[in-house]
């Protein structure tokens, strides 16, 4: 479980990392580079996605990463996966990327382990903080699910379909502390959607300029796991029907292929059938879905590409270290990316 | 399966082998620039250029995932370069230089690429590129992070908005009465520490704050106060004094002098002191020399006691090091005893005007423009940086592009408190802004000249040259831009005997020529700047000028009016803009010059009307 206490006390940091990490502790503070340096993260998966976040989150001096993959590494990982060699494919994934990425910064403690979620327990999980996928199937985010669920622990789950990308977050329940300047009208508490409320907003005037007034917002974020997320996505009630219009059309199709990744790939029909149904389950007009769309979803499923993998990883990253750090709202809980319009929509399903 | 697998899927076969023939140029090896070298190269482009002017330091490691402690002081782009080799399939080329230096990198080079990749960190050369961009007429893509904040911009130059079709923020400015006598804010102790009380001990001859001049804004229009700040300065050079005949014993003068007498003067200017609150000198009793501490936490704030101790000790230090360096220190963030000499001062004087003091640690970000920066901004900004060029470059097998203002700009919306159900706000692309000075507002073209016509033509022969071939009625008048110097108008023809190279015009030189005829129809030719390029012999006289069409516009309305009615900004706290004389925080990488100018912030008025106050304002100071 987190730790939700201040984490101040007896965890200083030295003045070497004070100095290393200035620029991200001017953004954060000192208190959030130090609870950063206690976590524990695992990650499973370093396919494209997967190595962008172990740069980014390295990089900013969390306490300890675990890498979990049992890929050996191919011609196509070339392609996308920077901490990859010519000489690498043939190697086992973790094999390959380690050297790269103790190098990344050294005060990390790192470890790799040669396994797949499917073979995860929860004796194994119990010792993180927090757990990322990438790259998994929809039984395996089921399962990695309903371990982060019993044992009460975060997660965030990512994938891309070449052009496309989505990302799951499953924080169960998180009170997260935002700052704003206070606007015309004032921030009050209570619920503002289905999941997410304000339970507590603290006004103070800004140190050097005493006409500015900022606001410490609280808001409190439930989750819904990822099976009943699937089961019960809608967006029905809380968008306003013009929005409903504009919903990019990678969302029924993403949502499509996480209830059956299969069928996409062997029965295009049926699946484009099973995206009808997604439109309509989530209140969406299915009017601007064509098929030369559905067709280059298809055509791109799964596949890996490294600008994607950039925008992805680094939005994921992102909110790890700011819920590691206690800044800034988390995500809830869906978010999609589409490379072509750079839409980039967070819905609540 | 091989690497490019995926690729191919995404862009199509024939698309795939034209990204494999594309060149890029790619302007920063820094925190956006990593991120997009290692997305340009998994993307297989078939050539990138990486230009870079700095070296590492240990603070850009926390981002710039390229670069490791042993790499420290060594230069970002061959670094860089070395540090991706294990995984390119690309041609990378890279160089260690200035964007801006048109010697290294004159207009013919930058013709080479089919699209540029700005990642870079300051106005100015961001400025530069996208102008250089017009002239090629190659597209740009731009982008920027600050934080957690971070955008793209994609620019195809004469279909889109360019970089400077919207007003940028301006380094912020302080008047001067604000920053000598009446600071309310932490920042306004920092600026009177670091860029007039420590430039004026240290770095004396480097002020060009000329007191004389009759033009001079002091911010307020009170005679007494002004004849006080004047008096101010020069005691101040007696305090130089003291630092040069190195007489350390007489430090506690100097925090007589600033700290007690400079505001008991302060306090007989009543007028000030009516609606704020007075400030209280610091007691003489505690200007005393102890023996020097341990050392103290940079993160904490200290008492008024330890910042005059501090004062006492680090000034020593100071006048220690000055033989050394011919009497010539500059401020830089880096350099521990220039900082804490300048967080002493701001601190001491803050708590004189009951204004909260700052930690070393936070005077650090102030006094150096220390922007926050993270990786996973960085790495998303990248990320779209590199798969908008795909779009631009009309390699999506899927997206055809039809019209660029089909094309999306993305900032990040969530992160910026704008919205909380979009991670990106996406908007389509604007056309070009009729008034923008840089890309709409001015017709634009390249003029070759030869080495020798460039020694033996006179300015007025060059201007007959420029008005014949562009039909330009009498009246016109000649604008170096890049020396942001006045070369010709109607009252103005001092130098129409030099020759070009007299007048320091040379390869590279961006000239601004516009249309100063008093036409009875109002109409005017549009105004036309020309980036010369120098070429060919030493022995061939040879000008050529490129083909042209400069239409006849309406006039803009004249704002004269308004230059005349905003002389007073007597009690505004800041003011923005660069023509009024004020004290300047300047970028971080801007340090050639204290008196840098971006000088077409000025999106009302005519171009030209803008360019000129600010260089006549520039003469009268170098007077």
């Amino acid at each position: 479980m987190l730790d939700s206490g201040a984490n101040t006390g007896g965890n200083l940091l030295s003045a070497d990392e004070i100095a290393l990490y200035d620029r991200q502790i001017r953004l954060w503070g000192l208190a959030a580079q130090a609870n950063m340096r206690s976590a524990k993260v695992l990650l499973a998966g370093c396919g494209a996605i997967g190595t962008e976040i172990t740069k980014n989150i390295v990089l900013s001096g969390i306490g300890h990463l675990c890498i979990c993959d049992g890929h050996v590494v191919t011609e196509e990982d070339l392609g996308s996966q920077f901490f990859l060699a010519r000489d690498s494919v043939g190697l086992k994934r973790i094999a390959a990327v380690r050297e790269r990425v103790v190098e990344l910064n050294p005060r990390v403690a790192l470890s790799f382990e040669d396994i797949f979620v499917d073979t995860m327990d929860e004796e194994f999980l119990a010792k993180f903080d927090l757990v990322i996928g990438t790259e998994l199937g929809e039984q395996q985010i089921s399962h990695l699910n309903k371990l982060t669920r019993k044992l009460n622990i975060p997660l965030y789950v990512a994938g891309s379909n070449g052009l496309f990308g989505y990302i799951f977050v499953d924080l169960i329940q998180f009170d997260g502390t935002n700052e704003k300047l206070q606007s015309a009208k004032p921030t009050v508490t209570g619920s503002v959607s289905a999941n997410r409320e304000i339970i507590k907003v603290e006004v103070h005037t800004d140190d050097d300029d005493d006409k500015k007034t900022f606001e410490t917002i609280m808001t409190r974020n439930k989750y819904r796991p990822f099976d009943e997320m699937l089961l019960n996505a809608t967006l029905k009630g809380q968008l306003k029907r013009r929005q409903l219009k504009r919903v990019s059309n990678v969302l029924p199709l993403t949502l499509t292929q996480l209830q059956n990744s299969k069928l996409l790939h062997e029965n295009a029909e049926k699946f484009t059938e099973n995206v009808r149904t997604m439109c309509d389950q989530l209140g969406i007009d299915q009017g601007t879905l064509s098929q030369e769309y559905i067709s280059q979803f298809i055509n791109q499923a799964g596949l890996e590409f490294a600008p994607v993998a950039a925008v992805i990883g680094g939005v994921l990253a992102q909110d790890v270290v700011n819920i590691l750090g206690k800044r800034q709202l988390p995500l809830n809980n869906f978010i999609i990316f589409d490379g072509i319009t750079l839409d980039m929509p967070i819905f609540e399903l | 399966m091989p690497r490019e697998t995926n690729i191919v899927k995404i862009l199509g076969q024939k698309n795939y082998e034209k990204i494999r023939n594309t060149k890029c140029l790619l302007v920063g090896a820094g925190g956006i620039g990593s991120e997009l070298l290692k997305d340009l190269i998994l993307m297989d482009f078939g050539e990138i250029h990486i230009v870079d002017l700095d070296t590492i330091d240990l603070s850009n490691l926390n981002r710039q995932f390229l670069f490791r402690q042993r790499d420290i002081k060594k230069p970002k782009s061959t670094t860089a370069v070395n540090a991706v080799k294990h995984f390119s399939n690309s041609k990378i080329v890279p160089y260690q230089g200035n964007i801006m230096d048109s010697t290294q990198f004159p207009l013919h080079w930058f013709e080479q690429f089919d699209i540029i990749f700005n990642a870079l960190d300051n106005l100015a050369a961001r400025r530069y590129v996208n102008k250089i961009s017009q002239f090629i007429l190659t597209p740009l893509l731009e982008s920027g992070t600050a934080g957690f904040d971070g955008y793209i911009q994609p620019i195809i130059p004469g279909k889109t908005e360019c970089f400077d079709c919207t007003k940028k923020e301006t380094p912020k400015t302080f008047p001067v009465c604000t920053i000598r006598s009446t600071p309310s804010q932490p920042i306004h102790c920092i600026v009177w520490a670091k860029n007039f009380l420590f430039s004026q001990l240290f770095a004396a001859e480097n002020t060009g704050d000329n007191m004389d001049d009759p033009n001079k804004d002091w911010g307020t229009t009170d005679p007494e106060e002004i004849k006080r700040i004047k008096q101010e300065t020069n005691e101040l050079q007696e305090l130089q004094n003291i630092i040069t005949a190195k007489q350390k014993e007489r430090i506690p003068a100097i925090l007589k002098k600033l700290f007690i007498q400079d505001i008991e003067k302060l306090l007989l200017l009543g007028n000030l002191w009516k609606t704020r609150d007075k400030p209280v000198p610091i007691n003489a009793l505690d200007i005393v020399k102890s023996p020097e501490d341990e050392k103290l936490d940079l993160n904490n704030i200290w008492p008024i006691q330890q910042q005059i101790q501090n004062f006492i000790n680090v000034t020593e230090k100071l006048i220690d090091r000055m033989p050394k360096e011919n009497n010539f220190i500059e401020f830089d963030k880096d350099d521990e005893d220039t900082l804490e000499f300048v967080a002493a001062a701001s601190n001491i004087r803050s708590q004189i005007f009951n204004i909260p003091m700052k930690s070393v640690f936070d005077i650090k970000q102030i006094a150096g423009n220390i922007i926050p920066a993270i990786a996973t901004t960085n790495a998303l900004v990248a990320g779209l940086s590199s798969i908008t060029s795909l779009r631009i470059l009309n390699l999506l097998k899927y997206a055809p592009l039809k019209d660029a203002k089909d094309l999306n700009m993305a900032f990040t919306a969530k992160s910026s408190n704008m919205s909380q159900n979009r991670y990106l706000s996406n908007p389509k692309l604007a056309p070009p802004n009729c008034k923008c000075p840089v890309c709409a507002a001015v017709v634009r073209g390249v003029l070759h000249v030869s080495k020798k016509s460039l020694e033996t033509f006179t300015l007025q022969k060059f201007v007959e040259c420029l008005q014949s071939q562009y039909e330009y009625e009498e009246d016109i008048s000649l604008l170096d831009m890049t020396g942001q110097r006045l070369l010709v108008d109607f009252d103005f023809d001092d130098l129409l005997q030099k020759t070009l190279s007299e007048l320091k015009l040379h390869d590279g030189s961006v000239i601004l020529l516009s249309d100063d005829s008093d036409r009875d129809d109002g109409m005017l030719k549009k105004p036309a700047e020309f980036y010369i390029v120098v070429s060919g012999s030493l022995n061939e006289e040879k000008m050529e000028l490129p083909k042209l069409n400069i239409p006849l516009l309406p006039a803009p309305p004249s704002t004269t009016d308004t230059e005349e009615t905003s002389e007073n900004v007597d009690t505004v706290a800041t003011t923005e803009g660069g023509q009024e004389d004020v004290i300047t925080i300047l970028d971080d990488t801007d340090t050639t010059s204290s008196k840098k100018r971006h000088f077409s912030d000025d999106d009302e008025g005519p171009p030209t009307k803008a360019v000129k106050q600010a260089i006549d304002d520039d003469i009268i100071e170098l007077n």
